[in-house]
């Protein structure tokens, strides 16, 4: 970790001053002990600032949609942030010539709480950058998909086996606890239209009371918009200040869909290839 | 607006059955016309089934689904042409993918799979419009109205519309 912080500390301040990038983005420690918060450097000179450790939970993917109007954008990249930037070209959100990506092998993040590791690390399966300009230190393996995937979708499945009644109940004390902050669309990389359904007051699409309704409205709709490009890099459920199981509605979305349609993983190229943005006239039916 | 007074003024009495309200999203090119020959056939079927005619089932954003419900409706069917048949020759190859995947989580989340349904109906299937609207109207009418919130139903007598305010037709927002 300490060989990887400084090299990310040299190549930035090396970028910064050629001048190939006007900015870069990575990691600094926060103001708790443990915590880490972005950071986004534009001189050489405070290279020095940015931290790498187990501790750097957020992704940063995103944040390069907002900053690349300054010029080109240096950003550290790991498995889930590289994922993001793949989807957002893809999405025709931002070009490849617009980013400097710097690899980050990973092996994986820990809660400053409870200092276990992240969920979303656990069911990681793409632990090295799956797009990179260059890798600073050694590839990590990836645990082998099947083991991943019965840790990735135990809690679907579990959730699946209850009742109906149950599954109502549960659900709707998620939704209920939803302030409709919209953080989880914030920070998500595959979010990115300008304009979104819930701001659209004349089309009247999201109502602005916060009650039951209206909440699992936001929440089913948000989850239809991402369901087949998420990245599962499970930004939206860190950064939910009510601690919301987004990813169990994500999940739901990625695996069904990838039982139907074959759909895979998303974020490995950046080819604009949705599964629900394509089709066969084989597939299954159950409509008739 | 009048569909949501219906009920509220069956409920109050309470002595009637209760007659669900089923929105019926049917294709302009086959549903539609389908529905069409079953009244020129003389088919009868529950009147409870409001047929809302689109361009095509690929025009039927999952965002109706939830709003329709969210308003008063106690089942949504969607009805499109067979695949291979779309008028504009893809749209119902969409729609399944997504309406497949979009009924899946609404089931997840809780809601009875009956709530929801989507059917391929033809120009010439008059009589497969009358028997899935029957069977349709038959089921929701089994499982009782659509409470979206219960907290809400009970407040303000199940006219969850209040939650969200149509804006005044015609009239700037
Ligand atoms: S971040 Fe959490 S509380 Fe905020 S809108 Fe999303 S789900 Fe709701
Ligand atoms: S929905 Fe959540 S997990 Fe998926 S890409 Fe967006 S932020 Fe990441």
């Amino acid at each position: 970790m300490t060989a990887i912080q400084e090299s990310i500390q040299k190549r930035a301040a090396e970028l910064l001053e050629s001048g190939e990038v006007t900015q870069v983005i990575a990691w600094t420690n926060g103001r708790f002990t443990n915590q880490t918060s972005p950071l986004f450097i534009q001189n050489a000179a405070d290279a020095g600032k940015i931290v790498f450790n187990e501790y750097c939970v957020n992704t940063l993917a995103k944040y390069v949609l907002n900053e690349k109007i300054a010029g080109k954008v240096g950003v550290c990249v790991r498995g889930c942030e590289a994922r993001g930037i793949n989807r957002m070209i893809a999405d025709n959100q931002l070009k490849r010539e617009e980013v400097y990506l710097l690899g980050i092998p990973c092996e994986g993040m820990k809660d400053r709480e409870t200092g276990e590791a992240l969920d979303k690390c656990l069911t990681c399966t793409h632990k090295n950058p799956v797009v990179y300009d260059e890798l600073l230190g050694a590839e990590v393996t990836d645990t082998v998909s099947e083991e991943i995937d019965k840790v990735r979708f135990a809690q679907i499945e579990a959730i699946e086996g209850m009742s109906r009644e149950e599954r109502l109940e549960y659900f709707n004390n998620v939704f209920n606890s939803c302030i409709r902050c919209y953080a989880c669309r914030e920070v998500c990389p595959v979010c990115t239209c300008r304009e979104c359904f819930v701001d659209q007051l004349r089309a009247g699409w999201q109502g602005k009371q916060n009650n039951l309704n209206e909440n699992r409205f936001y929440n089913l709709i948000r989850v239809f918009h991402i369901g087949d490009r998420c990245v599962e890099c499970g930004e939206c459920a860190r950064a939910c200040p009510m601690g919301l199981p987004l990813m169990e509605l994500n999940r739901k979305w990625i695996r069904d869909l990838d039982e139907l349609f074959a759909a895979g993983e998303e974020g490995l190229s950046d080819e604009l290839d949705n599964t629900l943005g394509r089709y066969k006239t084989d597939d299954i039916e159950e409509f008739m | 607006m009048s569909v949501v007074n219906d009920t509220q003024a069956a409920a109050s009495t309470g002595t009637e059955t209760f007659e669900p309200k089923i929105l019926a999203f049917a294709c302009h090119w086959c549903t539609y016309s389908g529905a069409d020959l079953a009244g020129l056939n003389r088919m009868s079927y529950p009147a409870n089934v409001r047929v809302l005619r689109v361009p095509c089932s690929g025009r039927v954003n999952p965002q109706y689904i939830l709003t329709a419900l969210n308003k008063g409706v106690d089942g949504v069917l969607v009805c499109g042409c067979h695949p291979g048949d779309c008028h504009y020759v893809s749209g119902n190859y969409y729609a399944k993918r997504r309406l497949m995947a979009f009924r899946r989580m609404l089931q997840y989340t809780g809601l009875e799979p009956e709530r929801f349904q989507v059917r391929w109906i033809s120009g010439s299937e008059a009589g497969k419009f009358r028997d899935t609207v029957t069977s349709v109207v038959e089921q929701v009418r089994e499982l009782g109205p659509y409470k979206p919130d219960p907290a809400l139903a009970a407040l303000i007598d199940s006219s969850v519309d209040a939650s969200n305010p149509v804006l005044p037709e015609g009239g700037e927002a």
